[in-house]
């Protein structure tokens, strides 16, 4: 075991960044997840560590030995790829057993090792077996075993789940995060797959276009996204956003967008001391779905129902409501924007659809209009500009005040 | 009841029929192909029975207005004859001298060339794979003349390895375009995944890369094999004493001024194809094999 260090890594492909000046620690034990949408650079970064593609600038560290120039069999790291890489020639045994053979272990140990990693995955029976005998699941199985088997210093993880049928998925996941942690070997995993960075990773890394843009636990993520980005990645269904002016009425401030108005209470404003002096100017205020509910405190909206999906323990719904959509496309992840932005709302530009979540027990129905309602604690603050979340204040400075 | 029992098998009359229909415009179909299948089977296998038998007639059942469909009295004597003749050892030996000479270098050659092509990215690449495509194009009747004159210069006229290094020309395209789709369909990551495992590059093409492409070797060599085994009209020119002819040139020397000499040239032919057919039943399976995996990944 051993942790993995990224130093200031860059790579570049003829003229074209893929990794820019990434700096990471996976600590001893750790699983951490490489997350973004294709193209990001997750992948690159994770064959930098393999080996299996050169560092142009930076330093990787592996155990606190630098292993820019070392090839990847000098690493003592398991690779799991997409497709598994199974060797098709070779029977599940073969394709255990050779890690152990290219290390020249002694033969009865060998096979001592393969037997128990094969009892452990419950591929004893399938030991003679080719690649092309095996069901998809127990393909990634074996070539989860070819992994462990080693019992090398980390694990790297290359989209290994990304083959497999949704439900099959879903047990493969929990039964990787439960080798983990039984074997605690330092894991580095690569997904674009944001359920699966969350349920996953003890921390998770956000990359886009080669940058790093949040490294944090899951929680935290989702509650205090960094910016407009990580923001619309993380969560599904994805965070609705809106433009709205920070308009100082009275002794407060609103949110305006389009027509529909949100108070900020005291209490929000203390915690986001930078509202204050973005009065008169166009912020992004974010909402997730599940701070959208039928009834409560908080800023009431009124929009008109355009679908109701009932998913059994609860519903989605979408909302027309009379706000400004957001501007800025590129500055949040494009699986989370509307595909046809103007698509049943009333005055496209004016008005926008806000995604709740709702209990199963509303009754709304398409094309009724229904009063929702907002907590202003929940929600999130953007810059229009940059894309960077407003500050939060590290304890609320209200009570700090008193 | 009264009222449905009419009416009932009005619906499933036509369809019933309508089947049948189709049923017998299938059977047809199907007799028309295998029809044609045979046919072509026959056009095909002829020759090489006429050759066959023709080899185990006496003289007086070769050349007769009244065709002999079976060697009635089988006869050895025009293979004795045949094998009599002079320089027929002499001959296999350069045969089998060449074959193997061209079968090994374009293996060789022809895979390390495929190997580049495939895995490695270079400048020019593109243009070097449609070039080899593109000379294949020129007959070769056209380039006998200027190969010839080349070798000349080179002093490789009436010597072994000049035919050697002329059969590799049009072998190893062929050679490197087939091993390359081969090497194509073997994803990288299955090296990659060697080489985490604990291999060094040599180690990982030698252990997974080279086993996975074994059915295009074997194609490839069987390609190699036929082409130089049969080629004459490059032996026929570059070759031009007799000590240096290949099987294919001795063939043709029984055909001479005063006639042709059909009983022992078909026996020589016979002979010659022998190798041949040996090495394919020996390979087929693989064969079969080796062709459709190239071609569904190629």
């Amino acid at each position: 075991m051993a942790e993995i260090q990224f130093l200031d890594v860059s790579k570049e492909y003829g003229g074209t960044v893929a990794v820019r000046d990434l700096t990471l620690t996976v600590g001893e034990g750790e699983f951490v997840v490489l997350v973004g949408p294709s193209g990001c650079g997750k992948t690159t970064a994770l064959r930098m560590v393999a080996g299996l593609e050169e560092i142009s600038v930076g330093e990787i560290r592996i155990g606190n030995r630098v292993v820019n120039d070392l090839p990847p069999r000098e690493r003592d790291v398991a690779m799991v790829f997409q497709n598994y890489a199974l060797y098709p020639h070779k029977n599940v045994y073969e394709n255990l057993v050779f890690g152990l053979r290219m290390r020249r272990v002694p033969k009865a140990a060998q096979k001592a090792r393969v037997e128990e990693i094969a009892r452990i995955l419950g591929l004893q029976d399938m030991l003679r077996r080719k690649p092309a005998q095996l069901s998809g699941g127990q393909r990634q199985r074996v070539a989860m075993g070819r992994a462990i088997v080693r019992e090398p210093k980390a694990f790297l993880m290359d989209e290994p789940l990304s083959n497999l049928d949704a439900k099959l998925r879903g047990q493969m996941r929990a039964e990787i995060a439960r080798i983990q942690q039984t074997l605690a070997v330092t894991t580095l995993y690569v997904t674009h797959d944001q359920v699966e960075a969350m349920t996953m990773g003890n921390r998770v890394a956000v990359m886009r276009d080669g940058l790093l843009q949040q490294i944090d636990t899951p929680q935290q993520l989702y509650d205090a996204p960094r910016n407009l980005f990580v923001a619309s990645f993380v969560g599904s269904p994805p965070m609705n956003l809106l433009e709205a002016e920070v308009v100082r009425e009275g002794t407060g401030l609103v949110c305006r967008s389009g027509e529909t108005e949100i108070e900020l209470p005291h209490d929000v404003v203390a915690t986001r001391p930078e509202l204050e002096a973005r009065a008169g100017q166009r912020v992004v205020v974010g909402i997730r779905p599940e701070s959208v509910v039928e009834s409560g405190s908080g800023a009431s909206i009124r929009g008109r129902v355009l679908l109701v999906e009932a998913l059994g323990a609860e519903q989605l719904v979408h909302l027309d409501v009379p706000a400004t959509p957001l501007s800025r496309q590129d500055l949040v992840d494009a699986a989370a924007q509307p595909a046809a932005p103007g698509l049943g709302t009333d005055q496209p530009g004016r008005s926008t659809t806000i995604l709740g979540r709702f209990d199963r027990n509303a009754l709304l129905r398409p094309g009724e209009v229904a009063e929702i309602f907002v907590d202003p604690h929940e929600l999130h603050f953007f810059d229009l500009e940059t894309g960077a979340a407003l500050e939060r204040a590290a304890a609320p400075v209200a009570e700090l005040a008193r | 009841m009264s009222a449905v029992t009419p009416v009932a098998p009005v619906p499933v009359a036509p369809t019933t029929a309508l089947r049948a229909r189709r049923g017998r415009r299938k059977t047809a179909g199907r007799i028309g192909v295998n029809a044609v299948a045979l046919v072509v089977f026959g056009l095909m296998v002829f020759p090489v029975y006429w050759m066959v038998s023709t080899a185990f007639k006496p003289g007086r059942d070769i050349l007769t207005y009244t065709p002999t469909w079976f060697p009635v009295h089988a006869t050895l004597s025009n293979f004795s004859d045949a094998i009599h003749r002079a320089y027929f050892w002499r001959d296999v030996g350069n045969s089998l001298i060449i074959v193997a000479m061209v079968v090994a270098l374009s293996l060789v050659v022809g895979f390390l060339a495929a190997l580049a092509i495939a895995k490695f990215d270079f400048y020019g690449r593109k243009a070097f794979i449609v070039l080899m495509i593109g000379i294949q194009m020129i007959p070769l009747s056209a380039l006998i003349i200027p190969l010839y004159i080349l070798m000349s210069r080179v002093g490789q006229v009436n010597k072994l390895s000049g035919v050697i290094i002329t059969y590799m020309t049009f072998v190893l395209p062929f050679t490197v375009w087939t091993l390359r789709g081969f090497l194509m369909g073997v994803p990288k990551e299955l090296e990659e995944a060697a080489m985490v495992d604990g291999s060094t590059r040599f180690g990982a093409f030698a252990r997974i890369l080279l086993p996975l492409v074994a059915p295009g070797i074997v194609a490839t060599s069987i390609f190699a094999f036929i082409q130089a085994w049969n080629e004459f009209i490059i032996a026929y020119v570059f070759l031009n004493s007799p000590q240096h002819q290949t099987l294919t040139i001795w063939l043709a020397s029984f055909t001479s001024l005063r006639g042709t000499d059909w009983g022992p040239l078909m026996a020589g032919a016979t002979l010659t194809a022998l190798p041949v057919v040996a090495f394919f039943v020996l390979v087929q399976r693989k064969i079969a094999f080796g062709l459709t995996a190239g071609a569904v990944r190629g």
